[in-house]
């Protein structure tokens, strides 16, 4: 074992304290219980949301409080590691992200209020980027996406290819970046994340009886599973994709998420399960006691803190039953 | 080299490599729990015990360097003149603290860091994280033991 390893000591030290403080379980229910939205908010106040809830003038604005939790996460957490790049993997994400708002918003005149404000770009180069078409101080392999994004357009119109080529762009990244490091484990986060992307595409797909060329272009690559063996499945019934998987650990998840879909036309369950399944990943290194691995892991516990409170919130002011809230509330990483 | 100062060497080692292995160890702790602290001063305390744990294995290399100074005459009257087997005895001697020190410090520190993630979550099991600490130090003091032992028994 390299001695080298505990430059992490302070910043795992730190995460440590830091875990204790994400919001658990039981506090999630209280908030899905409480009778309003307004009451769910009340539950929030009583963590370290307190002082951001308190400023909060009216309860729509609710997002606002979540982007600065994020963005404060991220920099607390790139300002302790001990090798902050590493952390800007995990911020690539947003990076792509906000090109998408941006460029949906050139394109289809829809407002960008939409952006958040992490990752290694600053929204100001982004968006003088898109709006001006001066895409050279991008990063080499966003720069030719959005180049190509930009000449599509023109000729085709349609947007779905932003999306696409970004998100090609996005998961070629991840994969040379954690490979490059030599970081085993968040290749492993990827490539599951890739192959939950993947299958959600093909079951979308399949559901729309849209054709195999389409799927073949939006399958990202570096998937544990080959996309030809998820094309060759477009010809097959949705229960033989269970049988498919039954060697893999995608069985149960895809199996309970699947029936779900059918059932009732959307792929929330899914989407949870996935969430879920890589929140499980994530734990197995959660005792590292020295790596990467406990701050990725802290970053991944807060990305998912903040989508539970976001679907409390929206749920709660859009008056939905507490069983609908509650089935869609991710697991927690501690 | 003359016998008296091989032996100085071995008292050089047993100091040195000892030291060196708990200073490593203590720092790597004190920086976990730094980052603790950060978050929670309130655990000064608890951490500042288990940062404690690595210093021991510097206290026994320091002991057994004192021994062999004592037995060469180094403190006291008068320098003894060893012979070389006699020099090489001591420096043999030193050895097992010297180098069980080293790593063992290392390695107690990586441990006691760990501890400190536990204490992080689970302040009341502060003893079960020095538990898992000391079970490193056994086998310093084992090879304390052993360098006593054999500086004891070379015949001056």
């Amino acid at each position: 074992m390299p001695i080298d390893d505990t430059i992490y000591a302070y910043a795992v030290g730190r995460t440590r304290a830091l875990e204790t403080r994400l919001l658990e379980r039981s506090r999630f229910d209280r908030m899905i219980d409480a009778a309003s939205a307004e009451e769910a908010l009340k539950v929030l106040a009583e963590t370290d949301y307190a002082n951001a809830v308190a400023e909060l003038a009216d309860i729509h604005d609710f997002e606002s409080i979540l982007e600065a939790e994020l963005k404060e996460t991220f920099d607390l957490i790139t300002k302790i590691s001990p090798r902050p790049e590493l952390i800007l993997i995990m911020a690539l994400r947003y990076d792509v992200h906000n090109l998408k708002v941006l460029f949906k918003a050139k394109y289809m005149g829809v407002k960008s209020d939409l952006l958040i404000p992490v990752g290694s770009l600053s929204l100001d180069l982004l968006e003088y980027a898109v709006t001006e078409d001066y895409y050279r101080d991008l990063p080499l392999k966003l720069r030719s996406a959005a180049e190509k994004i930009n000449e599509d357009f023109l000729v085709n119109r349609d947007p779905q290819v932003i999306d696409l080529l970004l998100d090609q762009v996005l998961y070629d990244q991840l994969i040379a970046l954690s490979r490059e490091s030599g970081l085993k484990f968040l290749e492993g986060m990827f490539i599951r994340q890739i192959d939950l992307t993947n299958l959600k595409s093909l079951i979308r797909v399949k559901r729309m009886g849209l054709n195999r060329e389409l799927l073949k272009n939006i399958l990202l690559p570096h998937g544990s599973i080959p996309g030809d063996r998820l094309t060759g499945m477009l010809d097959e019934p949705l229960e033989s994709l269970i049988t498919m998987l039954a060697m893999s650990d995608y069985a149960e998840l895809v199996g309970e998420g699947v029936r779900d879909w059918l059932e009732k036309g959307t792929a929330s369950r899914l989407e949870k399960l996935s969430d879920d399944y890589i929140t499980a990943y994530l734990k197995k290194f959660k005792w590292t006691p020295f790596g990467l691995e406990p701050l990725v892991g802290y970053l991944w516990a807060k990305e998912i803190e903040i989508k539970n409170i976001r679907l409390i919130l929206v749920g709660k002011i859009n008056k939905l039953s507490a069983e609908a809230i509650r089935e869609r509330i991710r697991n927690v990483y501690i | 080299m003359t016998g008296t100062e091989i032996a100085l060497i071995g008292a050089a080692l047993a100091v040195a490599l000892a030291g060196i292995g708990s200073a490593i160890g203590v720092g790597i702790v004190g920086q976990s729990a730094a980052g603790l602290v950060t978050e929670d001063p309130d655990k000064f305390g608890q951490t500042l015990l288990l940062q404690a744990l690595p210093g021991t294995q510097g206290i026994y290399g320091l002991l057994a360097g004192f021994i062999i100074m004592q037995n060469i005459g180094i403190i006291g009257d008068e320098l003894l003149e060893l012979t070389v087997p006699q020099g090489y005895g001591f420096l043999m001697a030193a050895l097992p603290i010297a180098i069980v020190g080293l790593v063992s410090g290392i390695y107690q520190g990586r441990v006691s860091a760990a501890a400190v993630g536990l204490v992080a979550k689970r302040p009341e099991e502060l003893g079960k994280g020095i538990v898992y600490a000391v079970m490193v130090e056994t086998y310093a003091v084992l090879a304390l033991l052993a360098t006593i032992m054999l500086l004891f028994g070379i015949p001056l």
